[in-house]
């Protein structure tokens, strides 16, 4: 693996190519931390705390939401999306190989401090599974949709529940872009009626219904709870797997700060998006999984110092939950941080003459207590 | 600014033992015997024999006599630049130095990410010219807005005359770093934000281009224009 990474690196350097077996040596110290192996279903514990490369065209195509936006202004800079491979994404994958479909689908939640990558390792099981050819049904914030949502609309549907177009229609679009093949094979299994004159009738193929929510958009988050209940109820079939992940968990119970007209504050279940979520990740279908991350960061009315599960979810949360898997993700490990430490140096993203030196890197170590997010803001002006 | 000093005020003075009668109130005023305090980490990991002699009599002076507090604008951190720190006290508003200092961190990467996106899709042979240290790029524009003369007001006979008069180094920081910071919060839309705006600047005063440099050189032109008036200065 070692010369496989050392050789793509050299190959694909502009202008090194010529010179070539006297950098080689001074190449392989540094390249010791990419890895050319970007398919995610082959890393092994081997690769762990090297970074793998996604090629731009395909984080187009899988992550049109998803992605944390600091990484997204780095794919941007770098010109590559280089994500690590680190040992709870790692263990997430063993899991899902060697789960077994037929039966319930089993839960994960990924929880860990603020910053230490638990969005990230989303991201890499999400990857694969889109490699894999799963249906990936990604929601990329559950907070997005408890909190500054500017209409709310009663819903036709049920008389007391609310509905969020924009945020329904935002979602619809991205998972039509990501989902496009899976939308025209699978049908509906039921007439739809939206609105008086409006419907889908049976057999038609999903990509209709999304259309049907993208033009109405009065209609969208109804268009979205049929496709979850579609694609939940055949998911058993064995046709394709289903992968749900959901970033944000924890804002599905708990509170929102929306307030109804009269001022009463809005509780979780009144919200129809909310609801749907809450029933795609219950464990009773099959032929898929479950990865859920925990997130305090975007979260409403919990204190900063909360990262467990139990503090997060509540208690409600909790009992719907459990069982899960839980999957702690903790800071860098010394092999990571020189990993990490090592690419910032070779994409130039460090310029200090001093962060180059061993006095500057033991800095860079202590003020961030190899904490991502910490080094990513420390690095940025350096 | 002194005050005549009581038996009360000798005693909460900070850490000074004053023998005058008036006793000065705006600065702190150490006694002479007090040191300076050695902020950097590299001086003190040299082993004794390296040593020359005089840092040895330093270091048996420092045995014995008191030392100054050290401020906490300076940092023992190797990242650390006296210049960055004057310019972010100059950029604070009412005390709020960790605004100042985040928005100078944001304003540092900005200038890092366009001149790395510049350097990636630039060709081989113009790689070398584009410079991506934001820190140099910071240095370099803002000696590229010191202006080199000044000019003061003085009055003869009624009449005041701009007369072309020499700046102390510090007096020209002070001007590129003040027009800067002016030029960055005046002329802007409403909706854009300081660092995108101050890392435009420094780009462009890097270059030597841009409205701060502008306004240097106008200074220049009217302190040539007044070359007369210059025999006016009695300093």
């Amino acid at each position: 693996q070692l010369d496989r990474g050392c050789a793509l690196h050299t190959a694909a350097r502009d202008g090194l190519s010529s010179v070539s077996s006297q950098h080689v040596p001074a190449e392989k110290p540094r390249a010791v931390f990419h890895t050319s192996e970007s398919d995610p279903a082959k890393h092994t514990e081997q690769h762990e705390g090297r970074l793998y490369n996604i090629p731009l065209e395909e984080v187009k195509a899988v992550f049109p939401h998803g992605l944390p936006y600091r990484f997204q202004q780095q794919i941007q800079t770098f010109n590559e999306a280089r994500v690590m491979v680190r040992r709870p994404a790692l263990e997430l994958l063993t899991y899902l190989k060697g789960s077994n479909f037929a039966h319930p689908a089993v839960r994960y939640v990924i929880y860990g401090e603020r910053g230490t990558g638990k969005t990230m390792t989303l991201c890499h099981v999400v990857h694969y599974c889109s490699r894999q050819g799963w249906l990936v049904l990604h929601i990329p914030d559950a907070h997005l949709w408890v909190k500054n949502c500017k209409e709310l609309l009663q819903s036709s549907y049920k008389k007391d529940r609310l509905d969020q177009p924009l945020q329904a229609s935002v979602w619809l679009k991205n998972f039509k872009s990501s989902n496009e093949r899976f939308l025209q094979e699978i049908k509906t299994q039921k007439k739809y009626m939206w609105g008086k004159q409006e419907s889908t009738e049976e057999g038609r193929p999903l990509g209709e219904v999304v259309e049907q929510g993208l033009a109405r958009v009065r209609s969208a988050s109804d268009a979205m709870g049929v496709v979850l209940k579609e694609i939940k109820q055949q998911s058993h079939r064995g046709s394709f797997r289903l992968l749900v992940a959901v970033d944000g968990v924890n804002a599905l119970w708990g509170r929102t700060s929306l307030r109804k007209e009269d001022k009463s504050p809005v509780s979780p279940e009144e919200l129809t998006l909310v609801h749907n979520l809450r029933k795609m990740v219950r464990n009773d279908w099959s032929g898929g999984a479950i990865v859920t991350t925990l997130s305090q960061t975007g979260s409403l009315f919990k204190p900063s110092s909360a990262y467990t599960p139990q503090e997060l979810l509540g208690k409600e949360g909790f009992d719907t939950l459990d069982p899960f898997v839980p999957i702690p993700v903790p800071n860098y490990s010394p092999r990571e941080f020189e990993s990490c430490y090592g690419y910032y140096l070779e994409r130039k993203w460090l310029q200090h003459e001093k962060a180059h030196t061993e006095d500057g890197k033991a800095e860079l170590q202590f003020l961030s207590g190899s904490n991502p997010r910490q080094l990513d803001r420390l690095a940025g002006p350096l | 600014v002194c005050v005549p000093v009581t038996a009360r005020a000798l005693g909460d003075s900070p850490a000074s033992l004053v023998p005058c009668r008036l006793m000065p109130v705006r600065w702190s005023r150490y006694n002479p015997s007090y040191l300076e305090p050695e902020v950097k980490t590299e001086s003190y990991q040299k082993p004794l024999e390296e040593l020359t002699e005089e840092e040895k009599e330093q270091m048996e002076l420092k045995a014995v006599r008191p030392i100054k507090a050290a401020p906490p604008t300076i940092s023992s951190s190797v990242f650390s630049d006296p210049m960055i720190s004057k310019f972010i006290n100059m950029m604070m508003k009412s005390g709020n130095k960790v605004l100042a200092r985040s928005l100078m961190s944001q304003t540092l990467e900005a200038i890092k990410r366009k001149q790395l996106e510049k350097y990636h899709k630039a060709p081989e042979n113009e790689k070398e010219t584009i410079e991506c240290n934001p820190y140099v790029i910071f240095h370099q524009a803002l000696k590229n807005c010191q202006p080199i003369i000044g000019l003061s007001n003085i009055t003869r006979g009624g009449k005041t005359y701009q007369v072309p008069v020499p700046l102390t180094d510090n007096r020209k920081r002070f001007l590129a770093m003040k027009w800067l910071i002016t030029e960055c919060r005046e002329n802007k839309h409403r909706r854009t934000m300081m660092p995108e705006k101050l890392s435009q600047e420094l780009l462009l005063a890097f270059n030597n281009e841009g409205p701060v440099v502008k306004k240097k050189h106008i200074l220049h032109k009217m302190a040539e224009a007044n070359r007369a008036y210059a025999h006016f200065r009695w300093w």
